[in-house]
């Protein structure tokens, strides 16, 4: 199985007061195919770090990411945006969705970003939609969506460009219990149909037994459970 | 562009407003400029419409016609240097004259030229002047209005002259008053005690190139540019400075309107921005969406006020001064755009300074 995600001794230090604090400490961690790996820890314990390292959004103090075997160390701005667009896709807490564009126009949007010609990509976001179960909304603005369908439409946002790996920063936090499962259920499905891998960083024990491995995060290391 | 008029589209009511404002701003920038024009013409049309490049005038008359005095010698100094052609004396009086029998006093201008010099303008109905007829004048058109016809005599109250009506010319007034064209014997007869004739300019054709020579031939005189006798005319300067600082003030309005109203919605979208970044928006894209949506408000706004002036023209009486020539209408509305586009560069920026980071670890913002 190959690896879509890859962190080599990733060391990232925020500087605190004079003092340099270290927030991952040569932490190493792989992502293969097919896979949805879990993220927890207390907070503060630096969760969202390790998720902005690997998501391309923050440049570790030192340290290699890897994605599909390729570094991004070296990349300028604008090449890690692209690298975002194209190879990575984002499902964040909440506020996720643009306010001013229709459900179908969320997932329109990056694929303009990326240059995708009209038909495809119209083609592509029905049947991400149809999948999602969300082809009903499909005209609907984000503010007569309920939370769960927001972070739905975010999935499939986050697939559109039939990204390498995918991110989500607790994505159940904002819904109740059935249906934070619901979303991490279609997660999953998704990873697995698709072959990429996900990272998931969350609270919520109850969405674990579906995740291939869950981590913890303490004192910058990452520990399999 | 994707974002910018889905955005409009979607938030329908704050957008109008906007609009509503830079419509009503971009109406008053045309209207003032379009009354600064008309008042311009008004005040200084005889001047602006004369052939002439240049004038000569006597030193210390600050650029003023009715200060000057010059003669024929200084004009055959002129002529050996520019040619025959390309000079000519004026003369210049403000004066009140009186339509004979009546009583009602009317300013005008009386201006010298020869009669068949390129001073002297095209008759529209009458006959034009001729050197030899006494007393026969032109006069301006708006004259009409206080009752004068072809035939009507005029009376110069200073001097007691009477003229005659004998033709009338188009958009010719000096401070404000219509001129009455005379010829050089008639100019003369005004003329108390003089029995050689006094000019107050000559007026020079075309000469850009021997500017230098003209003034070293004719010492105790100034040559001046067209352009500097228009702004010389009593009254000329205050009216214009008035209302450039007006337009200038209107342009630096709607730059901070905009930029203000910019810079409140970018920081009200700020997570928003974050997300776009962090899923793979460049800044420029995004930077050129804040600046479309500003293109769209001000060329959008500018169309509608350039309608709403133009009916605004029709309904206007034929006495108030308006004049929106199309080049000024282009000119006009390039600066609005630029000041506008200016007024975002501020919102630009902030956009520029948020980092897609702000995506990851918060929660509803
Ligand atoms: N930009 C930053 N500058 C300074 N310290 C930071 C910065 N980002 C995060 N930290 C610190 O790093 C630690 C881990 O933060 P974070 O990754 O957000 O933890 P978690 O997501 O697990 O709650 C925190 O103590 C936080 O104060
Ligand atoms: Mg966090």
């Amino acid at each position: 199985m190959k690896n879509r995600l890859e962190l080599r001794a990733i060391t990232r230090s925020f500087e605190d007061g004079g003092t340099a604090r270290v927030i991952l400490d040569k932490l190493d961690f792989k992502a293969a195919e097919g896979e949805l790996v879990a993220v927890i820890g207390p907070s503060g314990s630096g969760k969202s770090t390790f998720l902005s390292v690997a998501g391309a959004l923050l440049e570790p103090s030192s340290g290699e990411v890897l994605l599909d075997g390729e570094p991004i160390n070296r990349m300028g701005k604008q090449e890690l945006a692209d690298v975002r667009l194209r190879k990575l896709g984002f499902i964040f807490q909440s506020a996720n969705l643009i306010p001013y564009l229709k459900v179908e126009e969320q997932l329109r949007l990056v694929a303009n970003l990326a240059g995708v010609s009209k038909t495809k990509a119209a083609e592509r976001a029905r049947e991400l939609l149809d999948q999602m179960g969300l082809s009903h909304r499909r005209t609907a603005y984000p503010e007569k969506l309920s939370g769960g369908e927001r972070q739905r439409v975010a999935i499939a946002r986050a697939l559109m460009n039939d990204p390498s790996v995918l991110f989500a920063d607790e994505p159940t936090a904002s819904l109740d219990a059935a249906r934070g499962l619901d979303i991490v259920q279609m997660l999953a499905r998704q990873v697995k149909e698709r072959n990429k891998s996900a990272v998931m960083v969350t609270h919520d024990e109850r969405v674990l037994a579906w995740c291939d491995r869950v981590y913890v995060l303490e004192n910058g290391k990452l520990i399999e459970q | 562009m994707y974002l910018a008029l889905r955005e409009m589209r979607f938030a329908k009511a704050r957008y109008s407003l906007i609009a509503t404002i830079m419509v009503l701003i971009a109406f008053l920038v045309l209207f003032i400029t379009g009354l600064a024009q008309g008042l311009a013409y008004d005040n200084a049309s005889s001047v602006q419409n004369m052939a002439a490049t240049h004038f000569v005038l006597e030193q210390g008359s600050n650029h003023r016609f009715t200060r000057s005095q010059v003669d024929h010698a200084k004009l055959e100094a002129a002529e050996r240097i520019v040619g025959k052609n390309n000079a000519e004396l004026l003369g210049l009086r403000m004066t009140t004259v009186v339509p004979f029998g009546g009583t009602k006093k009317v300013d005008v201008t009386i201006l010298a030229v020869e009669p068949d010099g390129w001073l002297s303008p095209a008759v529209i109905t009458g006959s034009s002047l001729s050197a030899d007829a006494a007393g026969q004048v032109m006069v301006d058109q708006k004259l009409s209005e206080e009752g004068v016809s072809i035939g009507t005599i005029l009376v110069d109250q200073p001097s007691g002259t009477k003229f005659t009506v004998s033709g009338f010319v188009r958009n010719e007034s000096f401070s404000h008053a219509p001129v009455v064209f005379v010829n050089q014997r008639d100019w003369l007869a005004i003329q108390s005690q003089a029995d050689q004739p006094v000019y107050n300019a000559i007026a020079i054709k075309g000469a850009t190139a021997q500017g230098s020579e003209l003034q070293a031939a004719l010492p105790g005189m100034e040559v001046i540019k067209k352009s500097a006798a228009v702004s010389a005319i009593p009254g000329y300067k205050e009216e214009q400075g008035t209302l450039t600082m007006m337009i200038v003030f209107l342009f630096i309005i709607s730059a901070f309107v905009l930029a203000v109203f910019f810079y409140v919605i970018t920081i009200q979208k700020t997570s928003q921005f974050g997300i776009l970044k962090a899923i793979g928006a460049r800044t420029a894209y995004l930077a050129r969406s804040v600046t479309l949506q500003v293109l769209v408000l001000s060329v959008g706004s500018l169309v509608l006020s350039g309608i709403l002036v133009r009916l605004f023209e029709i309904a206007l009486p034929e006495s108030m001064p308006f004049r929106l020539g199309s080049s000024t209408f282009v000119w006009t509305s390039a600066v609005f755009i630029a000041m506008s586009v200016s007024g975002s560069l501020f919102s630009v920026w902030k956009v520029a300074r948020i980092d897609a980071l702000d995506a990851i670890g918060r929660a509803a913002a």
